[in-house]
């Protein structure tokens, strides 16, 4: 319990930080909704009249982006990216911070074992970690709320566009988590943390340019791809086990590794 | 001299990733252009669209079955990933000597804080550029097999020198965080959240025609790769202000860490 606290507090400051960027963030997208929804009819009237099959090699068929859900997932994919890099940032560092700041030694001869010591580190950053995914949905709704301009929107489509939030949170911070225990020393969490959620996000943008699917099941900015899911209504099942079994793995992974490390104590 | 060439040997391995995840980009978005390149019913579905459709997915710009236009859109997330690599590594080359804790043997040499860190701003300037000219390579070597359009050869040379513009921006504002800020954590953070608040801006500007303002504010919006490709020239305005930006930058940098008094 007294590591869980710890923990917390170190990581309760840069939550707010992290809450409160995506706050504004999301509030930036959305006030600038009244705005676009007004040239997005006109917009919208025009494409009406060619083949769908010709907007879907455009990637422009299914959402309307005049549409509050179909303008929301423009905002979601900027959160997603500062919810990526936190995650990751907490992955990253909450195993690997004791060896970096020679701190390790004292912490490793308590007499507690490695396995609690895990664990509260674990359940601290993803405490941390709701807590933002919480301010995530409260900005969300807010924003909606303010912004909307009397448009109406389905209100289960947002649930269900929020509720992948916490896997998406998961994926980062175990495979943070894992490759942190792969490797020898992380001298740069920024970097490791840069390279992961920045890398992904990449390889899903410029793959939803092209058209290329096969990397779909690599990175989580396509399992959970909100254009899709307004589309379909409904979840991708495949990506949705691929996304579980991830975190599931690299989780277990990493608690075996940490347990077996060899710790380089200072000196 | 000495600290040049230590720092080019301490970051071979990062250069050779860097390297290495660029080739693998690289060819495997060449594959999928394959399918892309001269497809008549690509071209046929375009040339069907009309003109104020295409003006607003900018697809005027970036016809996808060309090279040109294939290349224009890559570099705008190659380039998004080499100003991250410049900002991060322009700050931890200078707070890298506090966080290992290496920064009482450095600054006890007998030369000057300033030539510390201009020689640290050299190496991390040679590490930018081997990774462009490697880059460079890459792409001549991919499209070998296709014929490039006739100026797509002087457009590419527009993109890299608009990276490296941005990857010298960059990397004088992490050079300044690492320099001024008295925690090594925070000037990174601080640098992260430059890039983020830059590249969001970008995106934001171009939603509403009211907001265009912003593309003075966010230098990825200085060399829209769109604009380099109708003008075929970079717009000196902009060189101009990253310059200052550099500049600026840098004597801050140089000045404060000469004052500063060390994390240790």
């Amino acid at each position: 319990m007294n590591i869980y606290k710890r923990e917390i507090k170190d990581k309760l400051k840069s939550t707010i930080v992290w809450s409160i960027s995506i706050f504004a963030l999301i509030m930036l997208f959305m006030s600038i909704f009244p705005v676009f929804s007004r040239d997005a009819t006109t917009l919208k009237l025009m494409m009406d009249n060619y083949p769908e099959e010709m907007l879907k090699a455009f990637g422009m068929s299914g959402v309307d982006l005049g549409s509050v859900a179909g303008y929301f997932t423009m905002t979601l994919l900027f959160t997603q990216i500062c919810l990526a890099i936190q995650a990751s940032n907490y992955g990253f560092s909450i195993l690997s911070l004791e060896e970096r700041e020679l701190t390790a030694d004292f912490l490793l001869t308590k007499p507690v074992t490695r396995t609690k010591i895990f664990f509260s580190k674990f359940a601290a950053a993803f405490t941390a970690l709701t807590i933002t995914n919480v301010a995530t949905w409260g900005s969300t709704y807010l924003s909606i709320e303010m912004f909307r301009n009397g448009k109406d929107y389905d209100i289960d489509i947002f649930i269900k566009m929020m509720a992948t939030i916490v896997l998406f949170q998961l994926f980062f911070l175990g495979v943070g988590m894992v490759i942190s225990m792969l490797v020898k020393k992380v001298k740069s969490v920024l970097t490791f943390s840069m390279s992961l959620s920045f890398g992904m996000y990449i390889l899903s943008a410029f793959g939803s340019i092209i058209g290329e699917d096969t990397l779909g099941y690599i990175t989580p900015f396509k399992y959970f791809e909100p254009n899709t899911l307004i589309i379909n209504g409904a979840y991708d099942r495949t990506m949705i086990y691929v996304c579980i079994t991830v975190i599931v793995v690299s989780l277990l992974a990493s608690y075996i590794l940490y347990n077996k490390r060899n710790i380089h104590s200072a000196n | 001299m000495n600290i040049i060439l230590r720092e080019l040997r301490a970051s071979i391995k990062s250069m050779a990733i860097w390297c290495g995840v660029f080739t693998v980009l690289i060819f495997m978005y060449m594959s999928e252009f394959s399918a892309y390149a001269n497809n008549e019913e690509m071209l046929a579905v375009l040339d069907g669209m009309p003109e104020a459709m295409l003006e607003a997915f900018q697809m005027n710009s970036f016809n996808l079955t060309t090279l040109t236009g294939f290349y224009g859109i890559l570099f705008t997330y190659f380039i998004l990933m080499l100003s991250i690599h410049a900002i991060l590594k322009g700050n931890s080359i200078i707070s890298k000597e506090e966080r290992d804790r290496t920064v009482e043997f450095t600054l006890v040499l007998p030369i000057k804080r300033s030539k510390v860190v201009i020689g640290k701003l050299i190496a991390v300037i040679i590490n930018c550029i081997i990774i462009d000219v490697f880059l460079y390579g890459i792409i001549l070597f991919s499209i070998q097999s296709y014929l490039p359009e006739e100026n797509f050869m002087e457009f590419l040379l527009l993109l890299f020198a608009s990276t490296f513009i941005m990857q010298m921006l960059f990397l004088s504002l992490g050079i300044m965080f690492g320099c001024a800020m008295k925690q090594y954590k925070r000037s990174g953070y601080l640098g992260i959240s430059i890039i983020l608040i830059s590249y969001v801006l970008s995106i934001v500007s171009g939603l509403s025609k009211k907001l265009e303002f912003l593309k003075y504010i966010t230098p990825f919006k200085f060399f829209d790769t769109a604009v380099i490709k109708n003008e075929m020239a970079l717009d000196w305005k902009y060189i101009l202000i990253s310059f200052t930006i550099i500049v600026i930058c840098l004597t801050i940098g140089l000045i404060t860490y000469k004052k500063r008094d060390l994390y240790i």
